[in-house]
């Protein structure tokens, strides 16, 4: 047996997993005719409760995509239920970790020596948890703290095994080109390019200095002697978590400057830097008192091509119809970058997508570029999710949609959370004048 | 050049050695260290009491006076790769309120980590250890050695019970574990991957599952 737990074993997990969520349903469904107004609704967040619980609890157990997959649903704020949000939240910060002992072996097997060996001290329990690994405190021999993430052994073949059977599984997504092939490699390829420490000691070093410019924001710096195949050693950044700074209160204008910081972040990474943090969970992100940003994980990181950049320049606050034929041209330029043809169907979904959203939370009018948009009401989600939703009926998915807008998702999640009021169409033309 | 197995700790004080034991020690260290070092890079079949003297720098007749065949010396090599195993754990302090996984997963991490110099040499010694007339398989050392493994093992389960409650994962736990270790080290022989991970993660995720299902006996 080359892993200990195969594919079949796993997949019939996710099949468990189903049927458990919807069990959780059931008993309200059965009950739901009997009920009064009030007694209904607590009895539909209990469901929604017990069913975010399994789902969280067999994410965590599943470890590598599935994970994935659900750190991704947690940030669909706006479209699943608040109670279901607050349980699967805790996959962002919480994976159950390597125990002491295995986190040492670990490291003795990436990097020939134990943790003591090479640290004047090693915290042996993690101060963080992720999908892939964890995080321990250590001080280096030249008396620096550091922080030292761990992968969990031999997780790159739970990946590519996990990616055999959902290739099973969706095989009838992928014939119908809801789920197209090229979407699902470039999803197999981010998530296995994150057990690459090597290649993100390299981003993050590369996106240190790029983001430089951006004074609020802090890269950590990489300790490569200390670093190795499955241990990756940084300089240590202080923050909280969202949740955590959310919970000093801070003020609205504290909300809008991080708010706005976040943006500019996106969006200059997207248009200057051409290549973006594309992972948004809310654990990759330290934010301090005065709404500065760390950024602590760049396992997964897309680059663009300039001319796909171009297209992206060209469309953002385009000021005409978007139903018309000059902007349907500028979609078609996207396309055609991939050798492929915008469908009808996919022409209109995605007008229909810069009329409904874009247009609202960028207006393109210079004139309204001192009204910062409110984050607040949740309804600017709901028509987000819902054109991402008919973009993919649509069958047009190209691959950076795919990692364009799970940065976005992130982005406006928290955002959302944040209550921020940020003037977006001011940021993004400051962007496209230079 | 492999680690000499001599840098096991014992597993419990004594009192300190004369100058004759000491000699003593130093020879049957050396011959165990030629030994383990010839078994590595030749084979161990291929290896002869007369190539472990000559690379021991001793008669050959010293060699038999200290083991009478080279399965002895394989045998020796077991017992203080035991001897290190229960030493470690026992000297981990912080191992002492850990979930009973993790000690059994320290045990044969660092039973492992004592082997791996030798990997070819555990090989064959595995196989050699499969032959109806092999001492170090069905030996009464080989059986005493073994006996004192899982008493240990034995421990480190009754240590994390209730007290006096009975208890499948007592009763069943070190025969099974035996069993167990044994697909371990066949997993380990095989196990191409860098720094042997895939193993590292094969005992971790066995070793939860194994003791969550003996567990639930227990509850029952």
């Amino acid at each position: 047996m080359k892993t200990p737990e195969g594919p079949t074993r796993r997949a019939l997990r996710m099949a468990a997993l189903t049927a458990g969520v919807t069990g959780s349903y059931v008993g309200y469904l059965a009950q739901h005719a009997f009920l009064g107004a009030d007694a209904r609704q607590k009895k539909l967040k209990a469901a929604h409760t017990r069913a975010a619980q399994r789902m969280t609890s067999e994410f965590l157990t599943l470890r590598g995509p599935a994970m994935k997959l659900g750190q991704t649903l947690s940030l669909q704020a706006g479209v699943l239920p608040e109670e279901m949000l607050r349980e699967l939240a805790t996959l962002q910060m919480s994976a159950p970790g390597m125990h002491p002992t295995l986190a040492r072996a670990q490291f003795k097997a990436a990097m020939g020596k134990t943790p003591e060996e090479l640290f004047k001290s090693f915290g042996p329990e993690p101060f963080a948890a992720a999908s892939l690994g964890q995080v321990h405190h250590a001080v280096t021999r030249e008396g620096i703290r550091v922080a030292v993430k761990i992968q969990y052994p031999g997780i790159r073949d739970a990946v590519a095994n996990d990616f055999r059977w959902f290739r099973t599984v969706s095989r009838g997504a992928q014939l119908t080109k809801h789920l197209p092939a090229i979407v699902l490699a470039e999803l197999e390829e981010q998530i296995l390019a994150e057990t690459d420490y090597a290649r993100e000691a390299d981003s993050l070093e590369y996106f240190r200095k790029r983001l430089a410019p951006l004074e609020f924001v802090t890269v950590p710096r990489i300790y490569r002697r200390y670093s190795g195949d499955g241990v990756l050693t940084m300089e240590l950044l202080h923050g909280m978590h969202l949740d955590q700074w959310l919970a000093q209160r801070p003020s609205q204008r504290l909300r809008d400057t991080l708010g706005t910081r976040l943006v500019e972040l996106f969006y200059f990474q997207l248009l200057e830097v051409q290549a973006f943090h594309a992972d948004p969970h809310w654990g990759n992100y330290l934010f301090g008192k005065d709404g500065s940003i760390g950024l602590v994980d760049f396992g997964c990181v897309k680059h663009l091509l300039p001319e796909f950049v171009a297209t992206l320049r060209a469309v953002y606050l385009y000021p005409g119809d978007r139903t018309g034929a000059r902007f349907q041209e500028l979609l078609d330029q996207r396309y055609s970058l991939h050798g492929r043809k915008l469908n009808p169907a996919a022409q209109k979904a995605l007008s229909r997508f810069a009329e409904n959203f874009y247009r609202t939370v960028y207006p393109p009018e210079l004139s309204r570029d001192d009204e910062p948009f409110d984050f607040a009401d949740d309804k600017f989600l709901k028509t987000y999710m819902r054109e991402s939703a008919n973009l993919a009926k649509s069958r047009c998915a190209l691959p950076e949609y795919l990692m364009i807008a799970r940065a976005e998702t992130g982005l406006y999640a928290t955002l959302h959370r944040l209550r921020a009021r940020v003037h977006m169409s001011r940021i993004v033309r400051q962007h496209l004048a230079e | 050049m492999p680690r000499a197995p001599a840098t096991a700790r014992p597993a419990a004080r004594r009192p300190a050695p004369g100058r004759r034991d000491r000699n003593k020690q130093r020879t049957r260290d050396r011959i165990v260290a030629a030994a383990l070092a010839l078994f590595q890079s030749r084979g161990f079949e291929e290896t002869t009491t007369r190539a472990i003297a000559r690379r021991a720098k001793v008669a050959e007749g010293t060699v038999f006076n200290y083991f009478e065949t080279k399965e002895d010396i394989a045998l020796h090599f077991l017992e203080l790769e035991v001897s290190h195993a229960i030493a470690t754990v026992r000297s981990n302090r912080r191992l002492r309120r850990a979930p009973l996984e993790e000690k059994l997963f320290a045990l044969l991490e660092s039973q492992i980590d004592f082997l791996a110099p030798y990997e070819r040499f555990i090989g064959a010694a595995f196989v050699q250890a499969l032959k109806p007339a092999s001492k170090l398989g069905w030996s009464r050392q080989a059986a005493e050695l073994r006996t004192r493994y899982l008493a240990f093992v034995q421990e480190l389960i009754e240590e994390s019970l209730p007290r006096g409650k009975p208890s499948a994962l007592a009763w069943f736990g070190p025969p099974a574990f035996w069993i167990y270790y044994l697909g371990v080290l066949l997993y380990w022989l095989h196990d191409t991957s860098a720094g042997k991970q895939q193993t590292l993660a094969f005992i971790d995720r066995s070793l939860k599952l194994g003791v969550a299902v003996l567990r639930k006996g227990v509850v029952k």
